[in-house]
């Protein structure tokens, strides 16, 4: 009823007045009231009604779709993550008998599709089974010379496949085995056989015929096709034989031609030999626990290097290569597990150093399988447990007492997927396991870790490498500090400039000129940052080189320059002063710059002959810094392009948006202006220059194209303005590509993109938080 | 003063009476009249020393021109009143007095505004001294995003002020002379954005008066404030005016009334009638001007 009050004109208020009652509404007379009828207001009031609720259920569900396309991001990095945090899981595990129970189990091997389990056995079988059931498959003898008996077994590299066999009158055998796959049926069918590499007849190592009491083999990798077999023989000698094989071209007769070296006698019994597949180290352990380092790149002048109580005072049970035979880890009869590398020292010696240690077993380790593509190994004890431990991140991922009995062999599949035990009693455990990232924990990602071969621990990001044996070394240190760098050098290079051109344009500057200046500042935003990449990669990076005095003097000397010039225009005619309006002064620096900057350039190629032998940029390799064409210098001035407009445009807001009521009270004061922006603009802004700054930094924390093209994505470790770096976001724009799905690099990489966006989040949340602040605080102005 | 109190109030009152026939009575200059009864039989321009004489004074903005041919002598340690209605001029020409105008850029000044012998529109003259011995007040309050001891210090450390204890002095007796003292002698360092709109304003008075200005400027300082803080501010008003030459813009005319020594109505740039406010208020000289008091139009 009230509403029809006011929407009715005075003059036809007489006739409203008699219309008043609702039922009399309708027969109101048309034309009464410029207003339509009730009726049709009605209908306007539903239908306004109608839209009021779409637009809010709308606009709220987008408000909220937001929301959720952030949360979902976030769950999704983090499902994507999450597997890293787990450790190893053993299951399904079932017993069987061991097929051959009469001889001595040398070696204990699963294939690479885990369905056949192989034992050598000391009769001189190899025994390959079914890994589910243990029925027998197929037994394969090697041919034993005549009269000879089986003295010593040794074996290469895991997944050489190679075995050799130690004969009691100086002879050894090489054995290897292999299978043939196919697929009658769609169905797999894995036939293995036994090959003899180097010929079925056994092969003299020790000319005087002693039994070889200990053997170990190693196939060269690289190069011709050499073979070294180590022995000792039974009165404690130790030989060195290689072994050449050479085709005959014309025959087709393969020709073996053998060397052998007696290496120096070590003190005490020997009980292991390890030989790397360089052939360059020869390790000896005693029965003390004591390891004898080798020298045998010559084998003819081997020399004992240096002997190292591996054991730490303990007898050592049970030691082996990790995959790619550097490392060597030790177990001892207290159930310690350590491991141990050749560490080269700046003159260039090597000596063996304990890298780290591992979670203690309970009891003697009495056998250790390293896995065959990782740095990782299982480790069985004499109190029935597994341990699951991997090498470079020093995680013990699994550790479990799995039989009461005595455990005395292990094998892991080369897919690091199930695992074959075996104890005391001839009893075959066979198991799946799950250790998917092993190299991955927080330690390994962010503290400094030895990795094989380096003198130091340190923080390496080298993802991936073309071979199995290759220690991935996955330190975020080196992309976060990247990162930052490649930040810092952008904000170093923006903040001055945006912030002091933000407050000269929105405080001093006459309102015609910054009607240009900042629409255009603002349109630099929108500059694609591939462009701004290439040509700082292309153009900046080579023009920084050749010049660098004029870079140096441009940065250094153009803000006296300014100055000088603003002293200068104090002292100029007043006549000439007076033309130039106040706030127009920012345009008659625009000259000085350009000449300023053209004669930084021109006196480059002088000022390097002068000061700097010709060349800057050799001047600083000189000195000792180093200096890459494409570093943080070239990115500080290309990403500070891109950061500009976003701090200038946020922060100029800032400063223009201080209420005029302020100033003016401060000039009123008798304050001038500099004193005013000082007093009272500067600190009234401050929380929305800081939200610039914050808004910037998040912008070049997570810009990508510009490093990526501007750098060379090297990822060092240090502050260096002439180095370059790697950053989060261009090492995943470049690493994420050529990843295999699901694999601890994958997931590394969407933890580098977790950081990142955490990162961002956390920068740019900061920045909305003061920006509210800043406008409740001005609410009540 | 409590007698002053309640024919102020009444005043307010009868000001706030939308009804034209009640303020044909006049109710305002009765009460003005009332209060200067016993404080001084007469008062006459000529009898007064000049603080601030204006010369032929005409100032544009771009083509428009603002104020024409303005002729005036503020006097010294008394209240000056300019009203008229809005767009006059009067708050251009209250800016002229400490050149707050030149931070308009289109705007030009002709002739002269004489203070103590000396063109404040010379060139030689430091426009930040100049607006330190004329302060202004301004009609929003508009303290400083600061405590309320770093507002009144504010203008003391711009004239180089760093002791903490003349600081604190000052700080004090300016607040004492604003009749704040009493309100916020506990909590100095909050922030002045606590403060009522009236003790706010009173803040940016003491502020004006902590660098010991010779004139303070009042532009329209109580349009914004309730009665009982308009009351406070008109009383503090008479206060200063024992030390200070005062020079106040308002709308209301029994403000001006109640206030100000002298009355200069302004109209479309020119000045119409000036002399001594009980003169004006009872027996202006021109139409126009009692046209505009008994609110013909306005």
């Amino acid at each position: 009823m009230t509403e029809q009050n006011p929407g009715t004109p005075t003059l036809a208020s007489t006739d409203a007045k008699a219309a008043q009652p609702l039922t009399l509404t309708l027969t109101r007379k048309a034309g009464s009231s410029l207003l339509p009828d009730l009726a049709s207001r009605n209908a306007l009031r539903k239908k306004r009604a109608r839209s009021d609720k779409l637009a809010r259920w709308g606009i709220t569900a987008a408000g909220y779709g937001v929301v959720v396309a952030l949360l979902t991001i976030f769950v999704y990095l983090f499902y994507e993550v999450a597997p890293i945090l787990r450790g190893a899981t053993v299951n399904d595990q079932h017993q069987y008998t061991l097929p051959e129970q009469q001889s001595e189990t040398f070696r204990l091997l699963l294939d690479r599709y885990e369905m056949l389990g192989i034992q050598y056995t000391r009769a001189g079988d190899a025994v390959f089974f079914d890994s589910a059931s243990g029925a027998e498959q197929l037994r394969a003898a090697i041919p034993m010379p005549e009269g000879a008996r089986v003295s010593s077994f040794g074996y290469g590299e895991t997944i050489s496949n190679t075995v050799v066999y130690g004969f009691d009158n100086g002879t050894a055998l090489l054995a290897r085995h292999a299978f043939s796959i196919s697929f009658p049926d769609d169905q797999r069918v894995i036939v293995p056989r036994l090959d003899f590499p180097l010929g079925a007849s056994a092969i003299q190592i020790d000319q005087q015929g002693q039994p070889l009491t200990l053997i170990t083999t190693e196939v060269l990798a690289r190069g011709a096709a050499t073979t070294a077999v180590a022995a000792v023989t039974q009165d404690n000698r130790l030989l060195l034989a290689r072994i050449t094989s050479r085709n005959n071209l014309l025959t087709g007769a393969v020709q073996l031609s053998t060397n052998v070296q007696t290496l120096p006698a070590i003190p005490g019994r020997a009980q292991q030999i390890l030989l790397d597949k360089s052939l360059r180290n020869l390790f000896v352990l005693d029965d003390r626990g004591v390891m004898h380092y080798f020298d045998i790149v010559d084998p003819a002048q081997a020399r004992l290097v240096e002997s190292v109580d591996v054991g730490q005072g303990e007898r050592v049970t049970a030691a082996e290569f990790l995959v790619g035979s550097v490392s060597i880890v030790v177990g001892t009869e207290s159930g310690k597990l350590t491991q141990w590398f050749l560490v080269r020292d700046e003159s260039n010696n090597s000596s063996l150093t304990l890298i780290r240690e591992f979670d203690s077993h309970d009891a003697a380790i009495t056998a250790i399988a390293p896995e065959q593509t990782r740095k990782g190994f299982i480790a069985v004890d004499a109190a029935g447990q597994v341990g699951v431990h991997y090498g470079s991140s020093s995680r013990t991922l699994y550790l479990n007492k799995v039989s009461d009995r005595v455990l005395t062999n292990v094998a892991i599949s080369q897919i690091n997927s199930r695992l074959l035990w075996l104890d005391d009693q001839q009893q075959v455990s066979s198991a799946s396991l799950w250790n998917e990232h092993p190299q991955l924990s927080w330690a390994a990602m962010w503290n400094k870790v030895w990795y094989e071969g380096r003198e130091d621990p340190e923080y390496i990001w080298q993802s991936s490498s073309g071979s199995d044996e290759f220690e991935s070394k996955f330190s975020l240190v080196p992309l976060t500090v990247g990162t930052l760098k490649a930040a810092l050098y952008a904000m170093l290079f923006a903040m001055p400039l945006a912030i002091a051109g933000a407050i000269y344009t929105a405080y001093f500057m006459t309102p015609k000129l910054r009607g240009v200046v900042k629409p255009s500042i603002e349109i630099m935003e929108a500059l694609p940052t591939v462009i701004l990449g290439f040509l700082a990669g292309l153009w900046l990076a080579p023009f920084v080189e050749n010049n660098l005095p004029a870079v140096f003097s441009f940065f250094l000397l153009m803000p006296l320059m300014l100055l000088l010039f603003a002293f200068l225009w104090t002292r100029f005619p007043s006549a000439l002063r007076s033309r130039i309006p106040e706030g127009w002064e920012a345009a008659l620096c625009v000259p000085v710059i350009l000449i300023f900057g053209t004669l930084c350039v021109q006196s480059s190629p002088w000022v390097e002959v002068w000061l700097f032998d010709g060349s800057m940029r050799q001047w600083f390799t000189d000195i000792g810094v180093n200096y890459d064409q494409r570093n943080a210098l070239i990115v500080g001035i290309a990403m500070g392009f891109a950061v500009i407009p976003t701090i200038f445009s946020i922060a100029e807001d800032a400063v223009f948006t201080v209420p005029r009521h302020l100033t003016q009270g401060s000039l009123a004061l008798g304050a001038t202006r500099w004193q005013t922006v000082l007093g009272v603009v500067l600190p009234t802004a401050s929380p929305g220059i800081f939200s610039a700054v914050m808004m910037g930094f998040g912008r070049a924390v997570g810009e990508t194209m510009i490093v990526l093209m501007a750098t060379g994505n090297s990822p060092v470790v240090n502050f260096n303005i002439f180095e370059g770096m790697r950053t989060l976001s261009a090492n995943i724009a470049v690493e994420l590509p050529e990843t295999a799905v699901g694999s601890s690099h994958f997931r590394v990489l969407f933890l580098a993109a977790l950081v990142l966006l955490a990162l961002t989040f956390v920068v740019n949340t900061l920045a909305e938080i003061i920006r509210q602040r800043l406008r409740q605080r001005y609410s009540n102005l | 003063m409590t007698a002053d109190k309640t024919t102020n109030v009444t005043g307010d009152l009868a000001a706030n009476q939308p009804d034209a026939p009640m303020r044909r009575e006049r109710p305002v200059v009765s009460a003005a009249s009332a209060r200067k009864i016993g404080e001084r039989d007469t008062m006459s321009l000529s009898d007064e020393v000049a603080k601030i004489q204006v010369n032929h004074l005409d100032l544009f903005y771009g083509a428009d021109q603002a104020l024409k041919d303005i002729n005036l002598m503020i006097p010294e340690k008394r209240v000056t009143a300019f009203i008229g209605p809005s767009g006059c001029g009067k708050s251009t020409l209250l800016r002229c007095f400490n050149r707050m105008n030149d931070l308009v850029d289109i705007c030009r000044i002709k002739g002269e505004i004489v203070m103590d012998g000396k063109n404040i529109y010379d060139r030689d003259v430091d426009v930040a001294d100049l607006r330190r011995s004329v302060g202004m007040v301004f009609q929003k309050p508009n303290p400083f995003p600061k405590t309320i001891y770093e507002n009144v210090a504010y203008g003391l450390r711009l004239q180089g002020v760093t002791s903490r204890r003349v600081l604190d002095e000052a700080v004090e007796k300016s607040l004492r002379a604003a009749a704040l003292w009493e309100e916020v002698k506990d909590r100095l360092q909050d922030n002045a954005f606590g403060m009522s709109g009236g003790q706010q304003q009173r803040l940016v008075i003491a502020r004006a008066i902590a660098i010991e200005p010779e004139v303070i400027l009042l532009d329209e300082p109580a349009s914004a404030l309730d009665p009982i803080s308009t009351l406070k501010i008109e009383e503090l008003i008479n206060e200063l005016k024992q030390d200070y030459t005062i020079i106040i813009v308002t709308h209301n005319m029994q403000q001006a009334a109640r206030v100000s020594d002298y009355t200069a109505f302004m109209y479309m740039g020119n000045l119409v009638e000036y002399g001594d406010t009980d003169t004006m208020f009872t027996n202006p000289q021109k139409k126009q001007t009692e046209d505009y008091i008994t609110g013909r139009y306005g």
